[in-house]
């Protein structure tokens, strides 16, 4: 026991010089990640004349949006520590609910807010399994995951009807003075949801959360409290994504969440947060999306068939998790702040 | 703390029995009562059609539970099984081998195969100490994608052999894959006297411990990997017998499956308990039960709402169970 103390005690000290500049180190490799998304954009010229131009630059845009408001939700879990496997099925449940509510019922305001509450409550669910029960999170949401999915299942009979609702259609769909009404609201949203990470008292706790529970604890952080929080943004992050989804496709389908769940996993991943919980920035994480959706988009011109793709993707997870492991971020980091 | 220490000792001194003990008697007379509601609304269910159909459609999933246990008793996760298993199917359906040798080609192919993705996620949890859940999480993705590049989409026909030898009733009583059920059951108490069985639990229930007392935890935990792979390859096997075709997504329903199995066979996921027979008889329970909901006239687009509620259940009882038995040997 005496040994390992020993050991213990050096690697503290490390942790805590790496502590004094995470904010550097974190936005300068986001930066990286912006840099090698405008270079493969402008490289995409050469697969494609279609490809390269700012109508590109649009429509990943407009595809990442998605992706970024879905893995907000999903860094705020990983950020506590957990894991949130559910978002396809909130994804579907919003997308399924809000056209059910908006194409049938001719729905007054209050169905869109209600569709978003009913998804706060089910992420509630998640966190009491998770945070107060002690159930291994992606066990709890794995499980809340088959249920929401069989759910709607069984709500829409196996085929969803309706309409969009019209607000929706606008975000997706509209533009304002030649730019799309959907890159205005993620730019937003994005500064939004860093300012909340970063710039407030819950942001703080939630990362004191990820980092040591038992600390955190001790620090007077409600810890079972703000871990439930964070799946109840994770589920209202994902049932607006399935709107957002429904506003621009036009209609719901029961698939239409399962693209998205691995994705949200690795935009945080490849955005540098840990998966460990207690280490990331969503700068990092909507550069992720923003990365992953431009090689998607880069990948899908190449023509490359369903099965090569799948493969990369898993690839693009692995290779992240040893990057991390390397301490890339902390290499460019380092490269970054030499005089 | 020293709650803790009392009960892992407690543990400790009754390793030989305990796979036997708590867990897998609880779900073994869940099964039963299970079975009779079943035999009540079925009259026929007692047949011997019918009960070699229920094990045919429960081996495929409780041969991948019990790889799965492998893994989570030495305090792992491994998502690969859905990639494995369909590896495996499109690969049988592709190059179908027939007669007895063929199948037997086929078996080792499979193992290769499942043995090969066991090692590789062996290798990232063990000895590049990548996070479990995210590292297997990324191997399942590459072997699904490798499957639809296989197969890009459902077809193909697996060997005559396999589809029909594998799912037959010997002598017109022992259904074939009952007894290879069996034959995992036997090993699994033979492999139970090993140091290799031994350690596993020991990692499980406390990795700094088992280190310190002279396990190479680096190479137990890969050899529970490889082992769980080759588990999954045979699952994969079993059901391309069972459905004598190929599908490049067969084996995504086994991720909860798999998982939902394991706990209510009494397996903790917190490592160092429970066994590979509880997780098999909680894999024929939630195959039974889907029987029983479709016997009793629940609509099928509500089995998965079931299987969820039941792994919640499952883990909250065993939970209360832990808690209860941590209660008594402090007091």
């Amino acid at each position: 026991m005496e040994g390992v103390e020993v050991i213990a005690k050096p690697l503290r000290i490390d942790s805590d010089q790496h502590r004094r500049a995470p904010l550097d180190g974190e936005t300068m490799a986001a930066f990286a990640i912006f840099a090698l998304c405008i270079i493969l954009i402008v490289g995409a010229r050469f697969i494609s004349p279609a490809l390269g131009g700012w109508d590109h630059v649009e429509t990943t845009l407009v595809l990442a949006s998605f992706l970024i408001v879905v893995a907000f939700g999903q860094g705020l879990v990983i950020l506590v520590g957990g894991l949130d496997l559910s978002v396809a099925s909130m994804i579907t449940l919003g997308g399924v609910l809000s056209t059910t509510l908006v194409g049938s019922y001719d729905a007054g305001a209050w169905a869109l807010p209600a569709v978003i509450v009913f998804c706060g409550l089910l992420g509630a669910l998640n966190g009491v399994g998770a945070g107060y029960l002690n159930i291994p999170p992606f066990i709890m949401t794995m499980a809340m995951g088959v249920i929401v999915y069989s759910g709607c299942l069984g709500y829409t009979k196996g085929s969803p009807r309706g309409s969009s609702p019209e607000l929706f259609v606008y975000l997706m769909k509209a533009q304002w003075l030649g730019v799309p009404v959907a890159i205005v609201f993620i730019a937003l949203f994005a500064l939004g949801g860093w300012s909340v990470q970063r710039r407030t008292a819950f942001g703080r706790r939630l990362y004191a959360v990820g980092s040591n529970r038992a600390a955190a604890f001790i620090a007077g952080v409600r810890v079972r409290r703000i871990t439930m929080s964070a799946y109840i943004v994770s589920a209202v992050c994902a049932g607006f994504t399935g709107m957002m989804l429904v506003g621009y496709a036009n209609g719901a389908t029961l698939r239409m969440g399962d693209s998205y769940l691995l994705p949200s996993i690795a935009a945080v991943v490849v955005g540098g947060s840990s998966i460990l919980g207690g280490r990331g920035s969503f700068i990092g994480t909507v550069g992720g999306a923003i990365l992953l959706t431009t090689l998607s988009t880069i990948i899908l011109a190449l023509g490359v068939p369903q099965g090569w793709r799948t493969v990369i993707e898993g690839m693009i997870v692995l290779v992240a998790l040893l990057m991390l492991r390397e301490q890339l971020y902390q290499a460019v980091s380092r490269i970054f702040s030499r005089p | 703390m020293t709650a803790i220490t009392a009960r892992s000792t407690a543990m400790r001194a009754q390793t030989w029995w305990r796979p036997l003990s708590d867990g897998a008697v609880v779900i073994t007379i869940i099964y039963l009562l299970l079975f009779a509601i079943y035999a009540m609304n079925e009259p026929s269910a007692l047949s011997i059609f019918s009960i070699t159909s229920l094990i045919n459609n429960s081996t495929p999933l409780a041969l991948a539970a019990a790889g799965a246990t492998l893994v989570i008793v030495c305090r792992g996760f491994d998502l690969s099984v859905a990639g494995v298993v369909s590896v495996t199917n499109v690969v049988m359906a592709v190059q179908p081998l027939e007669g007895p040798w063929g199948a037997l080609g086929s078996l080792f192919a499979c193992l290769a195969i499942g043995g090969f993705i066991g090692l590789i996620n062996g290798y990232l949890v063990a000895y590049l100490r990548l996070q479990s859940i995210a590292s297997t999480l990324g191997v399942m993705i590459v072997c699904q994608g490798v499957a639809l590049v296989i197969l890009d989409a459902p077809g193909g026909w697996v060997a005559e052999w396999v589809s029909y030898e594998l799912t037959d009733v010997l002598f017109g009583v022992l259904p074939v894959s009952g007894l290879i059920l069996l034959g995992v059951v036997g090993l699994w108490l033979i492999f139970l006297r090993s140091d290799l069985a031994v350690a596993i639990y020991a990692i499980g229930a406390d990795e700094t411990s088992a280190a310190l007392s002279g396990i190479v935890t680096r190479r137990v935990r890969l050899l529970a990997y490889v082992g769980a792979g080759l588990l999954y390859a045979c699952a994969g096997y079993m059901l391309s017998a069972q459905t004598a075709t190929g599908n490049p997504t067969a084996g995504t329903p086994f991720i909860i499956l798999t998982f939902a199995a394991v706990a209510i066979g009494g397996t903790s996921f917190s490592g160092g308990s429970g066994g590979v027979i509880g997780s098999i008889i909680g894999a024929a329970t939630l195959m039974l039960l889907q029987k029983v909901l479709f016997s009793t006239g629940v609509s099928s687009f509500y089995t998965g709402l079931f299987q969820g509620v039941i792994l919640i259940l499952a883990i909250l009882f065993r939970g209360a169970v832990v808690a209860l038995a941590a209660r008594r040997s402090a007091a």
